[in-house]
């Protein structure tokens, strides 16, 4: 095994096909006879559902069926939206799907769908999250929540423990699903025992994942009754064990497809294949579901809103003392999970505090259905710990990188969790911040610039998994994986197995199966592929490479361990002539009479220890004092990556992150009526960043290995975002002169506060 | 995302043009940049498209003291007028959309949409300029202010089509220039300015503030706008607006000095 490939920057292998147009999405697959989809949204954010009109949609030329709740064979009684793919009795937000139109064109399914009358019964809108928490809200959902298992979505992100008992003296309501807390240490003496406290309310709001691509789902069913599911979809196994819940079916039923992905960052594991699936088994016919832009915006499930009340001190040289929150996450119509457990555990930060008290509420209302976004609950916590961290520092005159520096944690330090720390690069990545030009700059800037920092870090994620090598008698290599190929996954992996076995990166192919025959995987979230099948990918490598050496050892006549694989060469180690090729040894395996087993290898992971990346921001802005406009003038992010696969993946996704974090910071949210309904349903609304307002992003790679990721990596996808935010904001702080504490900073918020 | 039934006729001269659209509910589309997206969202449902991109009525011309601009002319073609005076209107033109709106968006059908937050009417309005506006009927000539009624509004008949954009030539030693604030997902104006400096007089029109563009009263902005009826929404409240089209108009009228001369 040789690393001498690792850490070369290299062009992604989906690259080609994307460029050239010739990948093939899930929308974009012929199927005979396929019928075409279009959901009936709920108008009403809360309401029951008295009764739907279907005549006119059936009489609409093309118009195939109009399907309601009771006519998919769903085998569940929940409220999930597995479950529950179209409501049943009650609508519990605006945009919820209530009747699914099935038809012959796309422009039929149209036409039908909007002859579909739904009479609702309108019921009082829960919209305000802390007033849904107070005993004797409203409730946002009457039909009460049954006992049937639901899908764990959750652990796809993190592990995440659900801390020590609820307060019992608390009355809240019962909108309240979850109540988290972490408590250590005598919080209230460690304040009073502190030099300087400060204390906000942070609140950010629903944030949509924005990916390219809508959510796209075909689904047929084969002669012999199996239920094929093509979908953009980050996670195959899921989508099976989802939809055999749904509809009672066995695993061998459902055959699951993970076709290339326009884009994701959490938003896609399980909505449109129940839909599809369940119009699929009830019509016996071929369907597809592709949401259009607006359907997306109002009907899948972004990032939750979120109030965070923090409140942390400090000793005069800079040591922190205690930490006390209280984070309120809205989860709308999502009674499965919240991100209440991984933010009341992320606001602590990579650093270390001597107590902490910290509560975590999820709380249903009338919006969406909260979903996953590249580090839920992360950039929010960040945003507020951060923000306070440059108050702290400024009241105490120090150096904020200073300040964060004496307090980062390191290997063995326990966290909020209750556990000890893995190897973690929160040092290093500080000080290759502190050491960047551009923070020395921040005291002789033009007025109206300023220099912010922030750090965020992310925990990372494990699921086991498995990976098979296969050296085919061409002598190149396929390695076949079930994990969707999400942030350049298969790159890594391509140049993983090169290295492990000994063969150019060029010339080895990834395929993703399907879960008829690929080996498991977890979805593709949690920043985990890399380091879970990526060490399985290792392995199968490793295992194939055995295999060459056995039959390289018979031919050559020299022991296995006398032998090494260089460039799909193998030769005795010190004596490079005697050699026999890799392509050579496949073709005398592969025949009829060989005497080699096949190069192939098998292998497995199952990761205990984490292994969090941490990134840190110097964020450079400019602010327009009269109307309020912030700009991005530069940006500089180091990451601790373990070790960079190939770079320019690493250093796009670093890019990428900080790109979503401005999102955060300056443009993104979706905004509601007063009574529930989207307001922001479009790109004309919603605002993300673009090409021409995303500045040149500086990417400082840190590499501290993991010491279970193949060759050090980790996963690094969504540690980037999250302290973005925070460092723009603290840039605003830097040069405007005062905080804001609640995002999107927009020009109005801005000019606001500049006034306030 | 797909309109509702509809036909599509493509006229081959003005006289095709009205006689298609004397059917009820008809529609003339130029450019298709407002139309067609109005259309998909099935908020628009002509019972038929009249096409009459194909009319003789594009290019900028300058006769008889009077710039003439046919109402086919798409926003990139007015990136190339150049006259002393009238660099709004490039300037303007060049910041609509992106590059494949400014190749089909024409001036005629963007001032017809009667879009609040348009750009260009803010511009037309500053520099004074005149619509000819021809029907079965005859012929008749509108400021921008009396086409403009309301939000998406116009004082068109359903016959009518604008035959010609009139802009004065302002005398030697004028500037003008546009400035705005937009709103960062729609690029449409939170505010707007058009400012237009001649040796004896300034004037400013505004968009994005209100239900139409309007030309500011004389005198300085800060004062002229405490009059204004200015609107709000959830995004920038009245406040923040009322602000802002005084900076614009601030900012406008000092570029459009700037340029004086120059």
């Amino acid at each position: 095994m040789s690393d001498v490939l690792i850490g070369v920057a290299r062009p992604r292998v989906d690259a080609p096909d994307k460029v050239t147009g010739a990948t093939r999405y899930a929308a974009d697959g012929h199927v005979h006879g396929l019928l075409h989809a279009r959901p009936v949204l709920s108008t009403e954010a809360h309401a029951r559902i008295r009764g739907v009109d279907k005549d006119a949609a059936l009489a609409t030329p093309g118009v195939v069926a109009v399907l309601l709740a009771s006519d998919l064979p769903l085998a569940t009684t929940g409220t999930d939206r597995t479950a529950e793919p179209l409501a049943r009795a009650e609508v519990v937000f605006a945009g919820q799907p209530v009747a699914l139109v099935v038809a012959e064109t796309e422009a039929a399914a149209e036409d039908g769908a909007e002859l579909v009358f739904v009479d609702f019964e309108p019921l009082a809108a829960v919209v305000d999250v802390e007033a849904a928490m107070e005993p004797g809200a409203a409730l946002a959902r009457m039909v009460e929540e049954t006992d049937e298992e639901g899908g764990d979505l959750e652990s796809i992100h993190a592990g995440v423990d659900h801390g020590q008992a609820d307060d019992p003296q608390e009355q809240l309501s019962g909108n309240v699903l979850d109540r988290i807390t972490r408590e250590s240490g005598d919080v209230a003496s460690a304040f009073a025992a502190s030099d300087a406290v400060v204390e906000g309310t942070f609140r950010t709001p629903w944030i949509h994942q924005a990916y390219i691509e809508p959510q796209v789902c075909t689904t047929w069913l084969e002669p012999s009754g199996v239920l094929v599911v093509s979908t953009s979809t980050q996670g195959s196994f899921v989508t099976r064990r989802e939809l055999a819940r749904a509809f009672d079916l066995p695993l061998e039923r459902i055959r699951v497809i993970a076709e290339p992905i326009g884009g994701s960052f959490g938003g896609k594991l399980t909505l449109v294949e129940p839909l599809a699936a369940g119009a699929t088994l009830a019509l016996r016919r071929p369907v597809r579901l592709t949401l259009t832009r607006s359907e997306d915006f109002q009907a899948t499930n972004p990032a939750s809103a979120q109030v965070t009340q923090l409140k942390i001190g400090a000793r005069k040289d800079g040591t922190l003392t205690a930490i006390e929150g209280r984070m309120i996450v809205d989860r709308g119509s999502n009674a499965g999970w919240g991100v209440e457990g991984l933010t009341s555990l992320l606001v602590a930060g990579p650093y270390r505090w001597q107590a902490h008290g910290i509560r975590g509420y999820g709380v249903q209302t009338n919006r969406f259905t909260f979903g996953a976004y590249r580090a839920p609950g992360a950039p929010t916590a960040a945003f507020a710990l951060e923000s306070l961290l440059d108050e702290l520092a400024q009241t105490l005159e120090l150096d904020p990188i200073e300040m964060r520096l004496r307090n980062a944690v390191v290997e063995g330090d326990i966290g909020v969790s209750g556990n000890p720390y893995p190897t973690i690069g929160a040092v290093e990545v500080l000080e290759r911040l502190r050491d960047h030009p551009l923070w020395a700059e921040r005291h002789s800037l033009a007025e109206d610039e300023g220099i912010g920092m922030a750090a965020g870090h992310w925990p990372g994620g494990n699921e086991p998994a498995a990976a098979v090598c296969r050296v085919d008698a061409d002598g190149t290599m396929t390695v076949v994986t079930s994990a969707a190929d999400m942030s350049g996954v298969n790159s890594g992996f391509a140049v993983i197995a090169a290295a492990a076995f000994g063969l150019s990166p060029d010339k080895v192919r990834i395929v993703t199966a399907d879960t008829s025959s690929g080996p498991y995987s977890g979805a593709s979230g949690g920043s985990k592929i890399t380091y879970t099948v990526g060490t399985a990918v290792l392995r199968a490598a490793e295992s194939a490479r055995e295999k060459v050496l056995a039959a390289a050892s018979q031919e050559l006549e020299i022991a296995p361990d006398d032998l090494e694989v260089v460039d799909g060469v193998v030769s005795a180690v010190g004596a490079p002539d005697r050699s026999i090729t890799v392509e050579e040894l496949a073709q005398k395996a592969l025949r009829f009479g060989g005497r080699y087993e096949p190069i192939e290898g098998h292998g497995g992971s199952a990761q205990t220890t984490g292994a969090p990346s941490v990134a840190a921001h110097l964020s450079h802005v400019r602010v327009d004092r009269e109307t309020g406009e912030v700009t991005l003038i530069r940006h500089v992010i180091a990451q601790d990556v373990g070790r960079a696969l190939n770079p320019a993946l690493v250093e796009g996704q670093m890019r990428g992150g900080v790109a979503q974090g401005m999102g955060w910071a300056l443009f993104e949210e979706l905004g509601h009526d007063e009574d529930g309904r989207l307001l922001t349903g479009s790109f004309l609304d919603y605002a993300i960043p673009t090409a021409e307002r995303v500045p040149e992003i500086e990417t400082l790679i840190v590499e501290v290995p993991a010491p279970d990721g193949p060759f050090g990596a980790k996963g690094i996808g969504e540690a980037p975002v999250v302290g973005a935010p925070a460092a723009i904001a603290n840039a605003v702080a830097a040069a405007g002169g005062t905080r804001l504490y609640e995002l999107p900073m927009t020009p109005p918020r801005v000019w606001k506060a500049l006034r306030s | 995302m797909i309109p509702a039934p509809t036909r599509y006729e493509r006229a081959t001269d003005l006289d095709h043009a009205f006689e298609l659209l004397a059917e009820p509910d008809a529609k003339a589309i130029a450019g298709g940049q407002s139309l067609i997206p109005v259309m998909k969202l099935r908020i628009a449902r002509p019972s038929v498209v009249v096409d009459i991109s194909r009319l003789e009525l594009r290019g900028v011309e300058e006769r008889g003291g009077e710039l003439h601009i046919g109402p086919l002319t798409t926003w990139d073609d007015l990136t190339g007028v150049a006259h002393p005076g009238l660099e709004a209107i490039a300037e303007c033109a060049n910041g609509i959309g992106d590059v494949q709106v400014r190749n089909l968006g024409t001036v005629g059908g963007s001032v017809v949409h009667a879009d609040p937050a348009s750009d260009m009417p803010a511009v037309l309005l500053a520099l004074g300029a005149r619509l000819h506006v021809r029907s079965p009927a005859g012929s008749r000539e509108l400021t921008v202010a009396e086409l403009l009624l309301g939000p998406f509004t116009t004082s068109l008949g359903p016959q009518e089509l604008v035959t010609d954009v009139v802009v004065p030539l302002p005398a030697p030693g004028s500037g003008s220039a546009y400035e705005s604030v937009e709103h960062p997902a729609s690029g449409f104006a939170l505010a707007g300015a058009a400012a237009l400096v001649t040796p004896g007089r300034e004037t400013v029109a505004l968009t994005g503030v209100s239900a139409t563009p309007f030309a500011l009263a004389a005198g300085d902005p800060r004062s002229a706008m405490a009059e204004a009826e200015i609107f709000g929404d959830r995004f920038a409240s009245e406040e923040y607006r009322r602000e802002l089209a005084v900076v614009v108009a601030e900012r406008a009228l000092a570029r459009a000095r700037e340029r004086r001369g120059s």
